[in-house]
């Protein structure tokens, strides 16, 4: 002998007036979809049709086992004990507390996007001259191996390191520029304006330094002494 | 297959159409086969300078929109029958140049001559690109001055990215030449050394002529400098024409050599 045993949900109603039946069907159907209607009544063929229609199991005239187990919960006795403008509240207080959540997490992503696009970062080596009229911007560190012609510009969210002459415009917002002796280059740094002549050095290093600019040399001129 | 050289300055008035005109008669001058076209639509200069004005006829304009063929409209020189003329249309504008009519007319020239010169119009326009578009070799002519460099610098650029040749995966091979040299201005440091213009150009200098007063003569009269067996302008055009012929040519510093008479035959003496 096969034997299931379930525990279920049960709906029980008395069926006195059909109206107030459907009426009470239509509104709040769907919550009772997964559980057993018991109506106590007579079923006319008007809400046979009706249950057959909403998709409701259901049992007719049965006394329900009266165990400990049983619960019975009476809807409208519960509806109307809790207050509903403490439901309200309690509700506002849930979507304002989802909206936070949502924000404080979009926030932690976004600094994970940021931390994994730095770690991303390669640094980009380019050996091309660059003449007049040609622009290129970089997201991240450039290391230059030749000129920068009158007429070109550099642009670079990260580190740049210019191994050559720079005659063009340089735009860096790195935390460090190398650049050689470059009479005539035209610098930004950050925002600010770097008085070329600064840059005596064969390299010079220059970075950004408790919102200060330092200019520091790298390799140092040569001296020819007299033989 | 001949040769297609484009040559280009990317600013005005540093030479272009003289040089075009003396490297062609220099290469007819080798017994080779040359025509030079002049690109510069609604400006032609080039018929003047080789002092072939009153037999324009036919333009190129008319080539390429097939009112005539390219034998009828070829002028040949007076001085070398090796060098035959191309003239642009005075008429019209860059406007009437497209990418297909320009390949035909450059592949129909390429076919039968060894050396094609087109003279470049200034600027980067449409004209000059269309130009440079079908290029095997180009030439850039500078003066020893910033501006000049840095249009020149801009047009390699152009060059670069435009050129059919490169856009196939092939170089077109620059050749450099620095025109109007001051040798006095530049030894006193007043004019831009070619070391530095080298340096920041970064191609292969194939000449350097000085500046030279008979050229402004020698274009008024419609006769190529390099007839002028006296001048040092002249000489120098012979020579970046037997390099581009294949010839082995030693460089001449015209920087140096131009000193006075003088100082020549004292330098003579302490050799």
């Amino acid at each position: 002998m096969k034997q299931r045993q379930f525990s279920l949900k049960v709906l029980e109603v008395e069926l006195d007036n059909e109206n107030e039946f459907i009426e009470f069907f239509d509104t709040h159907g769907l919550l009772f979809k997964n559980h057993l209607i018991s109506i106590n009544g007579d079923i006319s063929d008007r809400i046979k049709y009706y249950l057959d229609e909403m998709g409701l199991k259901y049992i007719n005239n049965i006394t329900l086992p009266n165990g400990k187990n049983v619960k019975s919960i009476d809807i409208n006795h519960q509806e109307n004990k809790v207050d509903k403008k403490e439901l309200e509240i309690l509700e506002e207080k849930l979507k304002s507390q989802a909206i936070d959540c949502r924000i404080k997490l979009q926030e932690a992503q976004n600094i994970i996007n940021e931390l994994e696009k730095k770690s991303n970062r390669e640094l980009v080596v380019l050996d091309d001259m660059l003449r007049s009229g040609k622009e290129i911007d970089i997201d991240g560190d450039l290391l230059l191996l030749n000129r920068v012609n009158s007429g070109a510009t550099i642009k670079t969210t990260g580190n740049l390191i210019i191994t050559q002459v720079v005659e063009g415009a340089v735009r860096c917002n790195g935390s460090f520029m190398m650049l050689t002796v470059s009479p005539k280059a035209n610098i930004i740094f950050n925002g600010v304006e770097v008085d070329n002549s600064l840059l005596q050095d064969k390299l010079n290093r220059i970075e950004l330094k408790d919102n200060k600019i330092y200019i520091t040399p790298v390799i140092k001129k040569e001296i020819n002494w007299v033989q | 297959m001949g040769t297609v050289i484009a040559v280009i300055s990317g600013k005005g008035g540093v030479g272009k159409t003289t040089t075009t005109a003396n490297l062609g008669l220099g290469i007819a001058m080798n017994s080779k086969k040359c025509a030079i076209v002049d690109f510069d639509i609604g400006q032609r200069n080039l018929d003047m300078i080789i002092g072939l004005e009153n037999r324009v006829v036919y333009d190129m304009v008319q080539v390429m929109d097939g009112d005539c063929t390219i034998p009828q409209a070829i002028i040949k020189s007076k001085v070398n029958e090796n060098l035959h003329f191309l003239a642009a249309s005075q008429t019209k504008d860059k406007s009437v140049l497209t990418s297909q009519k320009v390949e035909k007319l450059v592949k129909d020239l390429k076919a039968s001559y060894d050396f094609v010169i087109l003279d470049a119009p200034a600027g980067i326009e449409s004209g000059f690109e269309h130009t440079i578009e079908f290029a095997d070799e180009a030439i850039i002519v500078v003066n020893p001055e910033v501006s000049s460099i840095r249009d020149a610098d801009r047009a390699i650029g152009i060059l670069d990215a435009k050129s059919q040749r490169v856009k196939e995966g092939h170089d077109v091979q620059k050749y450099l030449i620095i025109n109007r040299i001051n040798p006095a201005m530049v030894q006193s440091g007043e004019m831009l050394k070619s070391d530095d213009i080298l340096d920041i150009l970064n191609i292969k200098l194939i000449g350097k002529i000085p500046e030279d007063k008979s050229i402004i003569d020698a274009s008024n009269q419609g006769r190529p400098v390099v007839l002028d067996k006296k001048s040092e302008a002249g000489a120098a055009y012979i020579r970046v024409a037997n390099r581009l012929c294949g010839k082995d040519v030693p460089f001449v510093d015209v920087e140096v050599t131009q000193a006075s008479g003088v100082f020549k035959k004292l330098a003579g003496i302490f050799k």
